[in-house]
């Protein structure tokens, strides 16, 4: 993140409306906050504070986890990079889409029937152990932590340009309208609150990218530059990096702990997968509007390449193309939406950690829930306005990487392998957060020019590692395989009796060993 | 006179877990549910395999068919069309077919191990 407003020329007229940033800033902040104080009278529970009782439907599940999902690098993110490289940018949205199909392939159903609040939980119940869920506590604290810092690396650029205040008044006050609401409702009033931010992202996308192309095709306004052209030179991805980022997307969303524990607030397994694919329908039509950002970008403002503000071309793109009062409205809705993007993603994650963390060192009570999120909120923050930014997708790119590395094989093995033991799946995971994490420091000490190709994308040897390590050590370990696994199994796999009521996994309970 | 509060009725008499319970039990019903488990993995992989193998057709036709992707429908390059949307609803169909047949795969199981 570039500190100060003068850091590229022609600040006056590329900038928003401060006035009208703040107006929407303060919209977007305050309706965020009346919708999780609504959602405060319904919550009473501890079980209504994790996962909304289970009982949200599809059509609204599927919208909050689409706001939930759909972050700074969605945002902002895919229409920066696409202006910069192209089509190369074209595989970030549909990897992030296809993510969710290896999501409903392999652990929607399994995931929601296991009944468990957490990844950690679900371990823990799979693999019978305590030392599993530990290690896995750590590792889904860091997904979490990673993912939020580029959040508000996203809140610190809007901020800038909307408002021209210090970039770090964005990111404080994502942290502060974050904590009110978590700390205040709980899961349900996210589920609310993350529905209506997907539909406002959508329409602050759409609204701006419609009105942009038939003012340009009513002018007859020519291109600046063809589509083709590259504004800033940029060397093509070899096939490598494309494969290693796919690997990454698709298989690092099965381990986002913000999404799975959404999973959890499905009825039942089948209603699992009915949202998931109401999901993938809304991501679809949601990230056609990025890519017609990013290709209108390269054809007629390729300067906002040149000038190192690529992440901020959702927002200044409207003003630039339109001007005038309907320019400041556009930028508006653009500005509201961007700020949406951060308060959901970053909610989502901030429950889910509060929910491990809360679990595993606070005791689980909703007073310890309510310690954990700001706990989970605050560290991030630290961390936010202490670094610089890369590149919004290319740095949650990365986080996906690390989550593939970690804990999609735990996932995969767990729901789908007998003979994944727990010495396996806590040697697999160091393995994958020590390659893919130490990937990430060599990057960041490097520096993106300095930087091999095999360590800016790490997904493509790391994930496989991590595979291989444990399942070779759970073949040697095979004497660990717990007892409870046949009952596991079964539960993970059969489908729930029509209007099942609500049963809680205890992994302890006596079932006779497998013979 | 002694109130008594009114409930809905639950669902069922017996409990929820019960067919599970018995399909863990037995010998017959864990061979059910091995043969499901198998199912579904080979259907989920058979769908991700396909999947993957359409999405990388995708820049390799580019590549093959010379001036495919400087192609214009309506104005945008044919490369930007496929890639930035078309890929999209091969995800949908996929999904759907996935879907499908997972649930038909669910209702052979119950029917096998006698839920209704």
């Amino acid at each position: 993140m570039r500190p100060g407003t003068a850091t590229w020329p022609g600040t006056s007229d590329l900038t928003v409306n401060p006035a009208v940033g703040v107006a929407a800033l303060l919209v977007v902040s305050v309706a965020t906050a009346v919708i999780g104080f609504y959602g405060l009278r319904i919550s009473r529970t501890t079980g209504d504070f994790y996962v909304a009782s289970r009982t949200v439907r599809p059509w609204w599940n599927a919208s909050a986890i689409g706001g939930e999902y759909l972050s700074a690098a969605s945002f902002l993110g895919v229409a920066g990079l696409i202006l910069l490289s192209g089509t190369d940018a074209l595989w970030f949205p549909v990897g992030y889409t296809a993510g969710y199909l290896m999501l409903l392939l392999f652990v929607a159903a399994p995931l929601r029937r296991s009944g468990a609040y957490t990844i950690p939980d679900f371990t823990e119940a799979r693999l019978d152990s305590r030392a599993v869920r530990r290690v896995t506590s750590l590792v889904v604290v860091v997904v979490g932590w990673l993912y939020i810092v580029p959040q508000l690396h996203g809140a610190a650029l809007t901020i800038r340009i909307a408002t021209g205040l210090p970039p770090w008044v964005g990111s404080a006050a994502v942290v502060i309208v974050v904590c009110l609401t978590v700390v205040a409702g709980g899961m349900r009033s996210i589920t609310f609150v993350q529905a209506f931010q997907y539909w406002l992202k959508l329409t602050a996308l759409a609204v701006p990218v419609l009105f942009i192309l038939f003012t340009l095709a009513g002018n007859g306004t020519a291109a600046v530059a063809p589509a083709a052209v590259n504004p800033l030179g940029t060397a093509p991805a070899g096939a490598y990096q494309n494969i290693s980022l796919l690997v990454a997307l698709l298989f690092g969303t099965l381990g986002l702990p913000h999404v799975l524990v959404r999973f959890y607030t499905n009825p039942d397994g089948s209603s699992a997968r009915r949202t998931t694919l109401i999901v993938l329908g809304l991501l679809s039509v949601f990230y056609l509007f990025p890519t017609a950002y990013g290709l209108a970008g390269r054809m007629f403002a390729p300067d906002l390449a040149r000038s190192g503000q690529a992440d901020a071309l959702v927002l200044l793109l409207p003003g630039q193309l339109i001007g005038g009062t309907a320019g400041d409205l556009l930028s508006a809705l653009v500005v509201a939406g961007a700020f949406a993007a951060f308060l959901s993603t970053t909610s989502g994650l901030v429950v889910s950690l509060a929910g491990v963390i809360s679990q595993d060192v606070l005791g689980g009570s909703v007073r310890g829930f309510r310690l954990a999120a700001v706990i989970s909120a605050i560290v991030p923050l630290g961390f936010a306005v202490t670094t610089d930014s890369l590149a919004l997708a290319g740095s949650v790119g990365l986080v996906f990487a690390f989550t593939a590395s970690t804990v999609c094989p735990v996932l995969l093995l767990g729901i789908w392998w007998r003979g994944l033991t727990d010495t396996g799946a806590i040697a697999g995971m160091v393995t994958g957060a020590v390659l893919c994490g130490g990937a990430m420091v060599c990057g960041a000490f490097l520096g993106p020019a300095g930087t091999p190709f095999w360590l800016a994308q790490p997904a493509a040897w790391t994930v496989p590692a991590a595979f291989a390590v444990m399942i070779l050590v759970s073949r040697a370990t095979k004497a660990r395989i717990p007892r409870t696994l046949t009952r596991v199994m079964t539960r993970l796999h059969t489908p729930e009796r029509p209007l099942v009521t609500e049963q809680k996994f205890t992994p302890a309970s006596p079932t006779p060993p497998r013979t | 006179m002694t109130r008594v509060r009114v409930t809905a009725p639950r669902s069922a008499p017996r409990p929820a877990g019960e067919t599970r319970e018995a399909a863990e039990e037995s010998e017959v019903g864990q061979l059910f549910v091995r043969s499901l488990i198998r199912s579904q993995l080979r259907l989920a992989l058979v769908v991700a395999v396909g999947f993957m193998l359409i999405l990388g057709a995708f820049p390799v036709l580019l590549a093959a068919v010379p001036g495919l992707a400087e192609a214009r429908i309506a104005g945008i390059p044919f490369d930007w069309l496929l890639l930035g949307a078309g890929i999209y609803p091969v995800i949908g169909l996929s999904a759907w077919l996935f879907i499908r047949t997972a649930t038909r795969n669910e209702a052979r199981y119950r029917d096998l191990a006698g839920d209704k």
